[in-house]
C-alpha cells in the first residue's frame, strides 16, 4: 500500500486547489483581453470569467464552492471598505453639508423608487424593503477598483466615493433592521427584533474603533508603505474578520468605519503600502470571479423582468438624486449626471446581505435571492462600464489622458 | 501685431498676483478642480480675480490696485479667504509654495482655453512641466521710459526677490538642493531671461516689431522675462518669485519691492548699465540654488557679499522710503527673513525633516496658507 503514498495514482485527478488555480488564471486572462481589445475595466472580464464558469454556462463552480472561500472574498471586501472609509472625511459634511443631503436624497430615493415597483410586480412588503434596502448600495469594490485603474482624481470621483461609502453603510444598517424585523414577524419574538439590530450595529462601531486604534498604533511602529505594511495591514484585517465571525457581527460595517475614525482622528495622508495593489489585486479577481460563479441560469431567469424593471427604478433614483441637489452642492449638470451613472455597480455587499438573510430564513432567502442576483448578474458587467466611462466623461481619468 | 500703447497708471502703486495649488485632502496630490473652484466662487460677490492658469490644478488669484502694504495685505486675505471657504466645500486643498513636491507632471492636465491649448501645442510637456506656482508683482509706472529705467535697475535687485521667496526645494518626489527649483522650468522656455537692455520705449517697440515680424512673438505674453513690462496696466511686472507659503509673506515681498521701486525713482540712485546684466545669472543662480546663503556679486563694485548681507545694507537705504509707504513693517520681517536664514524653502525642508512624507509636507503647505 505504501505505493500508493509515492506514485500518483493513475488516472490522474485533479484536486480542488488546482481548479482555483486554473480558475484564477482565467479570470486574470480575460480581464487583460477586456482591459486591451475593448479598453473596458478588468473587473468586467474577471465577472465575465465568473460568469462563464459558473452554473450560468460551464458549471465549475457552484454556490456550494463559495463557502470555502467566503473567508477570501470576506478579506478582500474588507480591505476596499476599509480603504474607502480612509477616503471618508466627515469633516466636509460641517463644511458642506449638501453634500450629505444629495447622499439621503440619492439613497431615499432609490428606496423609494424600487420598493413601489416591488410592489407593482405584486410582491409583499417585506420582500420589496429588503430588495429595496440592499438596491440602495453602490459597489465598492467596482467602484474603487475602476477608479484605481482609470487613475481617476477628481470632484466627482471624491464624491463617488464618499456617496459609495455611505449608502453601502445605509443600506447594512437598513437592511439588518429589516431582519431584525423578521425576527418580530417569523418568530414573534419582538425583543429579538429590537435587540438583534442594535447589538450589530453597536457592535462593529466597536469593534470599528477597536481597529481604528490598533490600526494608529502600529502605524507608529511600522512604516506601513513598506513591504512589511502589507503584511500587517492583511493580519490586522484577517484578524478583525475573524473577531467578527466570532462575535457574529456583519463583515462589512466595521472596516468601513474603522477607515472614517482613522482619517477623522487623523487628517494627515494615509497612504497604503505600494504593494499592497498587487497583493490586494489577487483577493480582487477572486472576489469577482467568484460572485460570478454564484449565478444560476435558473435564478437569472427566475428574476427576469422584475430586475430589469427595478434596475430602471434605481437609475432614476440615483441620477435624480444627484441632480436635484448637485447644483447647490457645488457640481455642475454634467458633474451630477455622470456621479449618479457612476453610482450604479452592485455586487459584492448586495451578495453577502442576500446571503445573510437566506442563512438565517432560506425560504424568504429563496424569493429574494433570484431578484438580487439577477440584478447582480447585469451590473456585473455593465456597472464597471458605467463607472469607467463616468469617470472619463468627467474628465477626471489620467491613464493615458491627453 | 503692433504694441499697445502704455496706459497711464498711478506711480509706485502696485498689485499682487498669486498662483495657487489645488490638492486633493487625500494623499495631497494635485487634482484637476480648478473649474470646480471657480465655479463656486463664480457664484459670490469677490473682491479680487481668480483666474484659471495653464493646467487643471492651478488657480490665480490677484489683487486690484493696492496704494501699500496694508491694503495689499487686507486684499489678499479677503480673497484668500473666499478661495479657502470654497476649498472646503469641496474638500479640496488650496496652498502655496512654488512647486508641488511630489506631483508627476504627465498627469497634469491643460486647461480647456484657446491661448492655453495653442501653449501646449507648442511646448510640448514643458507646457505640462510649467505646473509652477509664482508672484507677480506690478509696479505702476508713471510712463514708459521711467518703467524701462525701473525694469533696469530693479533687475540687480532679482536675486533678492528670489531668495527671500524661495520655496520649492522639492520637484517630482526629490529634494532638488535648491532653494527654488521653480525657476529651473520657467527657465527652459525659449524666450526667458532678462529683458533686452533698451532704455527708451521707442526702441523698446522697435525691437518688439522686429520680434513680431519674425513671427516668434504675437504679443508681450509671449515673453517669459524675469521683469517685463505690462503696457496695459501702464506697469512692470517683476515675476521672479515663487508663491509664499503664506499670504502675509506674499505681501512683505510686494511691499518691500515697492519700497526698493521708491528708491530707485525717486532718489535715481544710479544710472543702469548693459555692463550691470554680466554677474545677472550667476547671482540668479546663486539666489536659487543657495537663497539668502547665496553669494552676490555687486554688479558696480564687484563685491562678493551673501545675499543676506545684501538685503540687510539695501533695506537700510530704502527705509526713508519704506515709512512714506507704510511698509516699514514689510521691511523689518524681510530684514528678520535675511538675518535669521529662515525663507519658506527653508521651513519646507524642516518639515520634510520631521514627517519624512511629503504628502504631509503639502497638507502642512495648505495650513500655513490658511493661517
Amino acid at each position: 500500500m505504501v505505493e500508493s503514498l509515492i506514485w500518483p495514482s493513475w488516472p490522474l485527478h485533479g484536486n480542488d486547489l488546482m481548479r482555483l488555480a486554473v480558475a484564477l488564471l482565467l479570470a486574470a486572462v480575460c480581464g487583460e483581453g477586456v482591459a486591451r481589445l475593448m479598453k473596458l475595466p478588468r473587473v468586467t472580464g474577471y465577472s465575465l470569467a465568473g460568469l462563464l464558469m459558473g452554473p450560468a454556462l460551464l458549471d465549475w463552480f457552484g454556490p456550494t464552492d463559495l463557502d470555502n472561500v467566503r473567508i477570501a472574498i470576506d478579506l478582500a471586501l474588507a480591505l476596499l471598505l476599509f480603504e474607502l472609509g480612509v477616503r471618508l472625511d466627515v469633516r466636509w459634511f460641517r463644511a458642506n453639508p449638501w453634500v450629505l443631503v444629495s447622499s439621503v436624497a440619492e439613497a431615499a430615493l432609490v428606496f423609494l423608487l424600487t420598493f413601489a415597483t416591488m410592489r407593482v410586480f405584486g410582491h409583499p412588503n417585506g420582500l420589496a424593503a429588503t430588495v429595496a434596502a440592499i438596491a440602495i448600495g453602490t459597489s465598492p469594490s467596482v467602484v474603487m477598483r475602476v477608479a484605481a485603474e482609470s487613475k481617476a482624481e477628481g470632484q466627482v470621483t471624491q464624491r463617488l466615493f464618499v456617496l459609495c461609502a455611505l449608502n453601502v453603510t445605509y443600506s447594512i444598517v437598513l437592511s439588518k433592521l429589516i431582519v431584525g424585523g423578521m425576527h418580530g414577524v417569523f418568530r414573534g419574538d419582538w425583543t429579538l427584533a429590537v435587540l438583534h439590530p442594535i447589538y450589530l450595529i453597536a457592535g462593529s462601531l466597536f469593534v470599528g474603533a477597536v481597529l481604528a486604534f490598533a490600526f494608529r498604533l502600529l502605524q507608529r511602529a511600522f512604516d506601513l508603505t513598506d513591504e512589511q505594511g502589507v503584511a500587517v495591514l492583511f493580519g490586522l484585517l484577517l484578524l478583525t474578520m475573524s473577531a467578527l465571525a466570532i462575535l457574529k457581527l456583519p463583515s462589512m460595517l466595521a472596516p468601513l468605519i474603522a477607515g472614517a475614525i482613522i482619517k477623522f482622528s487623523d487628517p494627515r495622508p494615509h497612504l497604503w503600502p505600494r504593494h499592497f495593489g498587487t497583493a490586494g489585486g489577487v483577493l480582487v479577481i477572486a472576489l469577482f470571479m467568484l460572485t460570478g460563479t454564484t449565478l444560476t441560469p435558473t435564478l437569472v431567469l427566475a428574476g427576469g423582468l422584475t430586475a430589469v424593471a427595478l434596475l430602471l427604478a434605481r437609475l432614476i433614483g440615483k441620477l435624480g438624486g444627484g441632480m436635484l441637489v448637485g447644483a447647490p452642492s457645488g457640481l455642475s449638470l454634467r458633474q451630477s449626471v455622470v456621479l449618479g451613472l457612476a453610482l450604479l455597480p452592485m455586487s459584492g455587499v448586495a451578495f453577502l446581505l442576500a446571503e445573510d438573510i437566506r442563512t438565517i430564513y432560506p425560504l424568504f432567502g429563496s424569493q429574494l435571492a433570484p431578484i438580487v442576483l439577477s440584478m447582480l448578474a447585469i451590473l456585473e458587467l455593465l456597472g464597471p462600464i458605467a463607472v469607467q466611462w463616468s469617470l472619463r466623461k468627467a474628465g477626471e481619468t489620467r491613464a493615458g489622458g491627453r | 501685431m503692433s504694441l499697445e500703447h502704455f496706459a497711464e497708471s498711478r506711480s509706485l502703486t502696485m498689485g499682487v498676483e498669486l498662483e495657487l495649488q489645488i490638492v486633493n485632502t487625500h494623499d495631497y496630490d494635485l487634482v484637476g478642480s480648478a473649474e470646480d473652484l471657480l465655479r463656486i466662487l463664480a457664484k459670490r460677490k469677490q473682491s479680487g480675480v481668480v483666474k484659471p492658469e495653464i493646467t487643471d490644478s492651478m488657480i490665480e488669484m490677484s489683487t486690484g490696485v493696492c496704494d501699500n502694504y496694508h491694503d495689499a495685505l487686507e486684499q489678499l486675505g479677503t480673497i484668500r479667504d473666499e478661495i479657502v471657504d470654497a476649498a472646503r466645500r469641496l474638500n479640496i486643498g488650496v496652498c502655496g509654495g512654488g512647486t508641488h513636491g511630489f506631483q508627476h507632471w504627465d498627469d497634469r492636465k491643460i486647461f480647456d482655453k484657446p491661448r492655453f491649448n495653442l501653449l501646449s501645442e507648442l511646448y510640448g510637456y514643458l507646457a505640462k512641466q510649467f505646473t509652477v506656482f509664482g508672484q507677480h508683482v506690478h509696479i505702476g509706472c508713471p510712463g514708459p521710459d521711467v518703467a524701462l529705467y525701473l525694469l533696469h535697475s530693479l533687475s540687480r535687485y532679482v536675486p533678492h526677490f528670489i531668495a527671500l521667496s524661495a520655496s520649492s526645494p522639492f520637484l517630482q518626489g526629490s529634494d532638488t538642493g535648491y532653494q527654488s527649483a521653480r525657476l529651473n522650468s520657467v527657465f527652459a522656455f525659449p524666450l526667458a531671461g532678462r529683458a533686452p537692455y533698451l532704455e527708451s520705449w521707442v526702441e523698446f517697440e522697435r525691437y518688439f516689431d522686429k520680434m513680431a515680424t519674425t513671427g516668434v512673438v504675437k504679443s508681450m505674453k509671449d515673453f517669459y522675462w524675469d521683469i517685463r513690462p505690462k503696457p496695459e496696466f501702464g506697469t512692470i511686472e517683476v515675476r521672479v518669485m515663487d508663491t509664499p507659503l503664506t499670504m502675509r509673506r506674499a505681501a512683505e515681498i510686494a511691499a518691500y519691492i515697492q519700497a526698493v521701486s521708491r528708491w530707485l525713482m525717486i532718489e535715481r540712485p544710479m544710472r543702469p548699465c548693459e555692463d550691470d546684466y554680466l554677474v545677472y545669472t550667476f547671482n540668479r543662480f546663486q539666489a536659487c540654488r543657495f537663497g539668502l546663503a547665496g553669494t552676490y556679486v555687486d554688479p558696480r563694485t564687484h563685491e562678493h557679499r551673501t545675499l543676506a548681507e545684501d538685503i540687510a545694507a539695501t533695506i537700510e537705504r530704502v527705509e526713508q522710503h519704506a515709512i512714506e509707504l507704510g511698509a516699514d513693517e514689510a521691511c523689518r520681517a524681510v530684514r528678520e527673513i535675511a538675518s535669521s536664514g529662515v525663507n519658506d524653502a527653508v521651513v519646507l525642508r524642516g518639515d520634510h525633516a520631521d514627517a519624512r512624507s511629503l504628502n504631509e509636507v503639502v497638507r502642512r503647505q495648505c495650513l500655513r496658507w490658511k493661517s
